[in-house]
């Protein structure tokens, strides 16, 4: 179960200055693996024309795709109800990690998977989204925008295109890694692998679901299905960009230690683009995640 | 893509227009792809309504803001929908949408058709991409949708803004 508190704590926080090779974060976030987190958010105050955007973000946490759906959908519903009453103002962004899943789409096909959907080796939902049939893992970072099209621009080729945008400009300032879009095929790619996939849903211009970046996924539950019903190109991830083919893996601890590093990076390098391709400030809010100890 | 969709629906509502006669004729040429004679939604779906039967469809406007459809996800026939509230969804780039109804009721016929065409929805959004036929049961709310001219003027106030 995840827990919010709505309130909108000192809720400015400066722009992001953070280069990758700094390594300092000027507002800590910190996750641990007890039963219950919180986390403060930054009580510097700067005026900006910026429009605001609440950040629940809990980037380090690999947290159950049932649950994070479901506070999706409840954040969604409370914002529709201040839709219909004018009073819709503050966007809304989730950053997490799941754990591994299988997700669909409302047109996904079977003829997608693998395996038989009566059957799968992981946990699968057929959700609300626009989309093929995707993987979501440690090592993948998700962005739920849940934007109010209305504040932005009413056109949802524009929103895929920003939120492609957002990913775009993460490989390159942080990583000088290239990416494009393909036409046609929604997502972002390094080449001809896809490193971001985006699915989303739109109810009276609410947006939400998102985007999955792989920064240092395990790539091979993606061979459990034609991910995004592309069955000629692959799926790639930033660590094995970075890393190359031809290096030898490393080992086991380097692999923590390394993956913890990018994710780190890519996390910084996503919100600030995020803020930057929407013209949004985060205002942190904090999150308590909740685990039932095992019976 | 968009222009062969633009160019097939714009043909569409040419052909429709002569078809059935001045009842639903296109309102100008600027904008034929608004008819009158229906009724329309600021979420962009259009009600006929003939007799005890009203029929919901997503306008031109909407679908060409789309692009193409490649999912449609109708409720059953029996069912009920209420008045701005969604009752379906299609899909296209990557995006699943809402489809809201503008009227409460009780929903007497789906089409069928989508399920297997899709497309229809882009290339006959006011005849073969028709959605659901519904019994209103409160005939007033049609009294607060826009008629063609105020509805084209909302779309060109739309688009101007964005």
């Amino acid at each position: 179960m995840i827990v919010a508190s709505n309130s909108c704590l000192s809720c400015l926080i400066p722009p992001w200055t953070i280069r990758s090779n700094s390594g300092q974060i000027s507002t800590s976030r910190r996750a641990s693996a007890s039963q219950i987190t919180i986390t403060e958010s930054n009580s510097l105050v700067q005026q900006t024309n910026k429009r605001r955007c609440k950040c629940y973000d809990m980037y380090k946490e690999a947290v159950p795709f049932a649950e994070a759906w479901a506070w999706q959908k409840s954040i969604v519903e409370e914002r529709k109800s201040l839709i219909d009453r004018n009073e819709d103002d503050l966007d809304t962004l989730i950053v997490l990690q799941h754990q591994p899943v299988y997700t669909l789409g409302t047109a996904s096909s079977e003829n997608n998977l693998n395996f038989d959907i009566k059957d799968p080796p992981l946990p699968i939902y057929q959700t609300e989204r626009g989309g093929e049939v995707t993987y979501h893992g440690p090592g993948q970072l998700l962005l739920y925008p849940i934007m109010n099209l209305r504040f932005q621009k009413m056109d949802l080729h524009w929103y895929l295109r920003a939120l492609e945008e957002v990913v775009i400009r993460v490989l390159f300032s942080t990583f000088s890694l290239k990416a494009s879009r393909v036409e046609g095929l929604t997502g972002v790619w390094v080449g001809d692998k896809k490193l971001a996939a985006i699915g989303i849903r739109v109810s009276k211009w609410l947006t939400y679901h998102g985007l999955a970046l792989n920064v240092s996924t395990d790539l091979s539950p993606f061979s459990g299905i034609i991910p995004c019903g592309i069955k000629d190109l692959g799926v790639g991830s930033i660590k094995e960009l970075l890393r190359g083919s031809s290096r030898p893996s490393s080992t086991s601890s380097d692999h923590d230690d390394g993956d913890g590093k990018l994710i780190d990076i890519a996390h910084e390098s996503l919100l600030k683009e995020f803020c930057e391709v929407f013209q949004l400030e985060l205002c942190h809010q904090s999150v308590s995640i909740l685990r039932y100890p095992d019976k | 893509m968009a222009l062969r969709i633009w160019a097939s629906s714009t043909a569409n509502a040419l052909r429709l227009s002569s078809a059935t006669g001045p009842h639903f004729s296109p309102l100008s040429r600027s904008f034929s792809s608004v008819l009158d004679g229906l009724k329309y939604a600021n979420s962009h779906e259009w009600v006929k309504h003939e007799g005890h039967v009203a029929t919901i469809g997503i306008t031109h406007h909407a679908q060409d803001h789309l692009g193409e459809v490649v999912f449609v996800e109708l409720p059953e026939a029996g069912g009920s929908v209420t008045k701005d509230t969604s009752f379906g969804a299609v899909e296209s780039v990557k995006a699943t949408s809402d489809i809201n109804s503008p009227i409460s009721g009780e929903i007497v016929e789906v089409n069928s058709k989508l399920s297997s065409t899709p497309g229809l929805i882009n290339s006959s959004p006011y005849e073969h991409g028709w959605m659901i036929k519904v019994k209103p049961s409160n005939p007033k709310e049609l009294e607060h949708l826009m008629g063609a001219k105020q509805y084209t003027k909302f779309c060109e106030e739309e688009d101007a803004a964005h």
